[in-house]
């Protein structure tokens, strides 16, 4: 037990503070969704109703869809683009898919290897390309989830306001939807940026983000 | 009578809940419809205990405050138009929109169920309904 603790600590821990600030957000939701309640003349809802509602939905959704998109587009590019000096990134000269040696695949394949890597054809391709893959779904279907959860959320708000609601068609025009998601899209963006930049110049000891304290600034996918 | 479904009943349907989510938005859509049509009905009916009790209570405090009588009185000098057929009812959250032939009444969820924000409505370009009825 304390070995498999050990061994799955980051996993965990994140998972678990994942858990505990949903749950403070579902209250700090609830209180912010019940001060418009009040100031509108209306009933206060209560923790249920606010965690089934379109608010909370849309709250939710808008940040994971960024975060994925963070992941799918880092996981991505990082194949390609290169940043001197940077440890999140590749070797200057190793830029795009690289050897089947290299990456342990198909005749290179060693005994611990996963069975998909030992594959050729459609199996081998759906497996190197996994975990874009799954990141890109998953950003995919939360910002569809964003979406249809929104354009309800807009809705509450428009007739609050003695407005007529839109469709979803028309949601995703309105700057409702995009501001909530460009401004989810432009601090993923500029936190990619920042950790690739700063890495360059800055170290955090025995962190596998940062190059190991005393190498060089010219040196290039190194970790600590 | 026509019904639009909420859009928040896609949401479940994207668990394959559609039944259970449909039948909860089409439940809300006609306590709404009810409440809509009952106030303008205690209205022409000249029935003005019931129809304050059907409006939300900043409502029936607008209309007793500036017409510097009680609710009950005051309601009744209100021009909203006859009751007529329900042709449209949307529901978000805590606020319904009830469409009928010759009005639009706005209404949001309270303890006691549906009440009536907003009645006697009518559209606006670009802007919110200008309404007879309606709450400060």
């Amino acid at each position: 037990m304390k070995r498999f603790l050990r061994e799955n600590s980051l996993g965990l821990v994140f998972g678990l503070l994942f858990l505990i600030v949903l749950v403070a957000q579902g209250f700090a939701g609830l209180a912010d969704f019940n001060d418009r309640q009040l100031t509108e003349g209306l009933s206060e809802v209560s923790l249920g109703r606010y965690l089934t509602s379109a608010s909370f939905a849309t709250d939710v959704a808008e940040n994971w869809q960024s975060e994925y998109l963070q992941f799918f587009l880092y996981t991505f590019l990082t194949v390609w683009l290169l940043q001197k000096g940077s440890p999140e990134s590749k070797s200057l000269d190793e830029a795009g898919l690289e050897s089947d040696e290299d990456q342990k695949v198909g005749e290179f394949a060693t005994a611990d290897s996963p069975r998909w890597a030992r594959a050729r054809g459609w199996r081998l391709s759906l497996f190197s390309n996994s975990l874009g893959l799954v990141m890109g779904l998953i950003f995919l279907g939360s910002w569809v989830v964003q979406s249809v959860a929104g354009v309800a959320a807009y809705n509450e708000e428009q007739l609050g306001d003695l407005q007529d609601p839109v469709s979803w068609a028309q949601y995703v025009r309105e700057p409702d939807f995009w501001n909530r998601t460009l401004q989810n899209w432009q601090s993923e963006l500029l936190a990619v940026a920042s950790i690739a930049i700063l890495a360059i110049y800055l170290r955090q000891r025995g962190s596998p983000q940062s190059k190991p304290v005393g190498a060089a600034h010219t040196a290039t996918g190194v970790e600590g | 009578m026509l019904r639009r479904r909420s859009l928040l009943a896609a949401l479940p349907a994207l668990f394959g809940l559609l039944p259970a989510a449909c039948a909860t938005v089409d439940d809300r859509s006609r306590a709404a419809d009810d409440v809509a049509v009952r106030l303008l009905a205690a209205v022409a009916d000249r029935d003005g205990e019931t129809a304050c009790a059907l409006l939300a209570p900043a409502t029936a405090d607008e209309v007793s405050g500036s017409a510097g009588k009680p609710c009950a009185q005051a309601v009744l000098d209100e021009k909203l138009p006859d009751p007529g057929t329900v042709t449209g009812t949307d529901v978000y959250g805590q606020w319904a929109q009830v469409r009928l032939t010759g009005d639009t009444v706005f209404l949001a969820v309270f303890p006691g169920g549906w009440r009536v924000v907003a009645a006697g409505c009518t559209p606006r370009p670009d802007r919110p309904y200008d309404c007879v009825l309606q709450g400060s």
